[in-house]
């Protein structure tokens, strides 16, 4: 059996009460796994590509499937396993293009902690790749194009959806409410943050008028996706899915600290803004407004400045003791620079909202 | 020729450049982020210990409490519950960009050469 370790929960040599699981989970007689294979990305939760031989049951037959777990530490932000399997089967049954959700186990006894399994998807996710690839200059305008259209695919599903009971119902305008979130979870912090917080005042006092809230991915950018020879494979990372104004969700992925150095490809670093604002249009039921989208990459400035400072407090009071996330934990000034910079640009613009 | 002291600052520089010029080019593909992530990692040390002082933030807390009763932590806090802002405290947002340029003078400076470029 080919094994590739790096465990934290999973442990590759010892599957099988995994297998025990599936197999009652599927109805199958018997499950194997031939492979268990760490995936690279993911610092809340770990990856695991595992190839699954099904005996009996509905799904008979040999699968590749992605084992998605929680990692030590979460962040107070994330959806936990359940709630993000219930966001894919919606999101699958609206067909948004996602890795089909397969089973979902709460029981921290299986494996160590809960998980999901979903089928595996080709291609690569890495954002430095994509947008380092020499062919983006071919593929990258279809697939922002696409992008737009996947993402009002997903700002079709609105509530009240009873299989998304689950997701809170803001009380506050939607703006005002991603601001509280973010305090919320700024609470307990270790370092002070004044210009963050200058930052989520500003956003606050400065909320666009609130619209019919839809389902919002709350990830979706650049390295979220996985793309096979230039094509979109699947939308990931439905963790920080939430009902919420689905600008949000256009200023993140248009955020510049989400292009990866290709700044001047303003979605994403793949591609450019009207690339993506076309497909979207080609599949929104209600359009954007493009004009709202700068307040919102400064909201998608603050929100990453957040939750670099919560994983850096996985490491400073967490007990996880990560290079990378030592490093991360740095890394707010740089998105609290970004977010001043585009204040100071929108109230340059003189329109009223902004002042 | 000159002696070099061989100063905290200087182990750290010859560690990043031994990494960098020895190591880095022959390592599996899979350890090359890791090693990249020491040697940033050293070279944030390196600039910490070379830091000359955090004029902004001194001015600036200096000015909201001249006292000398509060730090970072009171000053996110004020800013948070509306008891320092920008009517109270002229020009509070330039003065909070110039604390941000501080910290990424030491944290990531080449991030901040690309932005001072951009504009």
């Amino acid at each position: 059996m080919q094994v590739v370790t790096r465990s934290r929960t999973l442990d590759p040599e010892n599957l099988d009460t995994l297998a025990q699981w599936v197999a009652r989970v599927l109805e199958a007689r018997r499950v194997s796994f031939s492979e268990a294979t760490l995936l690279g990305g993911g610092a809340i939760q770990e990856n695991w590509r595992l190839v699954a031989d099904v005996e009996g049951g509905p799904r008979e037959g040999r699968h590749t499937w992605v084992l998605r777990t929680d990692a030590v530490a979460r962040i107070s932000l994330s959806l936990d396993r359940a709630g993000e399997f219930g966001v894919l089967k919606a999101a699958h049954a609206a067909g948004v293009a996602v890795a089909e959700p397969i089973a979902r186990c709460a029981d921290p006894e299986v494996i160590g902690a809960p998980f999901l399994i979903q089928a595996y998807v080709p291609g690569i996710a890495q954002a430095r790749r994509i947008v380092r690839d020499p062919a983006l200059k071919d593929f990258g305008e279809s697939l922002a194009e696409r992008l737009g259209s996947e993402l009002a695919r997903i700002h079709s599903i609105t509530p009240p959806r009873e299989d998304l009971s689950f997701l809170p119902i803001p009380m506050l305008p939607p703006a005002r409410n991603e601001v509280a979130k973010l305090r919320n979870a700024l609470k307990g912090a270790t370092e002070p943050r004044p210009a963050l917080e200058y930052v989520l005042a500003w956003l606050d006092a400065h909320a666009p008028k609130p619209e019919p809230i839809t389902l919002v991915h709350g990830d979706f950018r650049t390295g979220n996706y996985i793309v096979n020879e230039g094509r979109l494979g699947a939308i990931l990372d439905w963790e920080f899915a939430h009902w919420g104004d689905r600008h949000e969700d256009v200023g993140w992925i248009m955020a510049r600290c989400w292009r990866f150095g290709n700044d001047a490809l303003e979605t994403g670093g793949i591609a450019s803004r009207e690339a993506f604002y076309r497909g979207y249009r080609s599949a929104a039921a209600m359009p954007i407004d493009e004009t709202l989208i700068p307040y919102w990459e400064i909201m998608a400035a603050a929100k990453w400045a957040t939750v670099a400072v919560l994983q850096g407090d996985r490491y400073r009071k967490g007990g996880e003791n990560s290079i990378e996330l030592a490093l991360t934990g740095l890394m707010p000034p740089e998105m609290e620079l970004d977010a001043l910079d585009g204040i100071e640009a929108l109230i340059a613009t003189g329109d009223p909202r902004w002042q | 020729m000159a002696v070099k002291r061989i100063a905290a600052e200087t182990l750290i520089e010859l560690a990043v450049e031994t990494l960098r010029s020895e190591l880095q080019p022959v390592l599996p593909s899979e350890h090359r982020y890791t090693a990249a992530m020491i040697a940033n990692a050293l070279e944030i040390a390196r600039r910490e210990i070379l830091m000359e002082g955090e004029t902004a933030r001194w001015e600036l807390l200096d000015e909201v409490y001249p006292q000398g009763d509060g730090d970072m932590k009171q000053l996110a806090l004020d800013i948070r519950s509306g008891k320092v802002d920008g009517t109270k405290v002229p020009d509070l947002r330039k003065k909070l960009r110039a604390i941000l340029i501080e910290e990424l003078a030491i944290r990531n400076p080449r991030f901040l050469k690309t932005r001072q470029n951009q504009q």
